[in-house]
């Protein structure tokens, strides 16, 4: 696991964040992991960022709380980032590990419209934290490929973000001399 | 005979935004082929066909490739394992050619493989561009300082940049769906007027071309001229 007391704080932070319901605070924290899992593509760093996301998303969601299923699973959520945290303090990498996956076992048990809801905001997440690794300077299949999702996803998603499209490094040969190279091929 | 070669990150583009009727159109007017590679084919066709949400688009593609319209490496003689020995060989040097504590991986199979047949079709002699929207690829062989740059920018750390591996990735043509819809304008392919070029163009960034506005406005312009090419 790559930066392990970061990892600790993000999740120390995030609680304290949940306590106070503040979600837009829990969606920063969620991308504090990114340059490592740009650097290293440790799954770990990966898994946290959309977990914390996740998390965002759903305590936004206040129509959620209604629904069957609910109590269980946000508290099986929170417990296991409990563990989590404990098991970060004790440097025990094989308990943290476990619980990232515990979390994704409790979608799995959910039923009717919140299995649905969760389950889709955990794909929505993996594209957002995909979008901010390709925003990174790792390519579109490198990136897909690191969070599980399509290339379709994440270029839908990633064309509609300007922190990408408008990079100014992007730039990397005039526009005529482009179009002309194109053209040229068609003749 | 000349060829150009199809990433995924075009090919989906086109797609999501229903322009293969215009790809067939800009396919009957090259005099050459349409290529693309098997880690591409993965991408557009094999892993979509298994997601729900995207079986329709990997049915179109896969029809493309039916129809002849995108061809395989084999169609131009390149057998593909000698195009898998090739990628390895191109992943391998893009993936260490930046390191911060280690080497940064920044190219999959795909894109890696774009660049192989490129070059195995210019020892051919066979004269190609490759199209590839996403921008890390395209970077890598036109301005690779300019990577090198972003990643510094981007994750808050001294790179280092393995220098002589830039020569690897040198000589290579790009264009992206931008210039593909811009040609497919210019030979009067897409059927709509009256602002079309603009309306494209934005279109394709929004699905995934990494062309900036100011790169919009700018091909805009040319479009409104009578320059010839």
């Amino acid at each position: 696991m790559k930066e392990r007391d970061n990892i600790l704080r993000i999740f120390q932070e995030t609680k304290e964040a949940i306590k106070k319901g503040d979600s837009a605070k829990i969606k920063g924290l969620s991308d504090q992991t990114i340059n490592t899992a740009s650097l290293t593509h440790d799954p770990d760093n990966i898994a946290v960022a959309v977990i914390v996301y996740s998390l965002s998303k759903i305590l936004e969601r206040k129509e959620y709380k209604k629904l069957p299923g609910w109590e269980r699973f946000y508290k099986a959520y929170i417990k296991a980032i409990d563990k989590i945290i404990s098991a970060l303090k004790k440097d025990d990498e094989k308990k943290v590990r476990e619980n990232l996956k515990l979390i994704r076992k409790e979608i799995g048990k959910l039923s009717g419209k919140l299995k649905k809801y969760i389950q889709d905001v955990f794909t929505k997440a993996k594209i957002n934290k995909a979008s901010k690794i390709y925003e990174h300077g790792i390519s579109m299949e490198k990136t897909a490929s690191l969070l599980g999702i399509t290339m379709f996803d994440l270029a839908q998603y990633a064309g509609q973000k300007e922190e990408i499209s408008e990079q100014r490094e992007a730039k990397t040969m005039e526009v005529r001399e482009r179009i002309k190279l194109a053209m040229e091929m068609f003749k | 005979m000349k060829a150009i070669i199809f990433d995924a990150s075009t090919m989906i583009t086109l797609t999501m935004n229903g322009l293969l009727k215009e790809f067939r159109g800009l396919k009957k007017i090259f005099n050459g082929k349409f290529l693309i590679t098997k880690d591409v084919k993965k991408e557009i066709v094999d892993k979509p066909s298994r997601i729900n949400r995207f079986k329709l688009e990997a049915l179109k593609l896969n029809e493309l490739i039916s129809d002849k319209v995108l061809e395989m490496s084999s169609s131009v003689g390149i057998n593909p394992v000698i195009v898998s020995q090739k990628t390895e060989e191109f992943k391998k040097i893009a993936n260490s050619t930046f390191t911060a504590e280690k080497e940064i991986h920044i190219l999959d199979s795909g894109e890696a493989s774009c660049f192989a047949l490129s070059r195995l079709l210019d020892e051919k002699n066979i004269q190609n561009v490759l199209a590839i929207d996403e921008r890390t690829a395209r970077m890598l062989g036109e301005k690779p300082e300019n990577l090198h740059k972003l990643l510094e920018r981007k994750l808050h750390k001294k790179i280092t940049a393995k220098k002589e591996n830039y020569e690897f990735f040198k000589g290579f043509k790009f264009i992206r769906s931008s210039e593909l819809i811009y040609v497919a304008y210019k030979k009067g392919i897409i059927g709509l007027k009256n602002g079309v070029l603009e309306a494209l163009l934005y279109a394709v960034k929004f699905k995934g071309c990494a062309i900036s506005n100011e790169e919009i406005n700018e091909i805009r312009t040319i479009g409104k001229g009578n320059r010839k090419y």
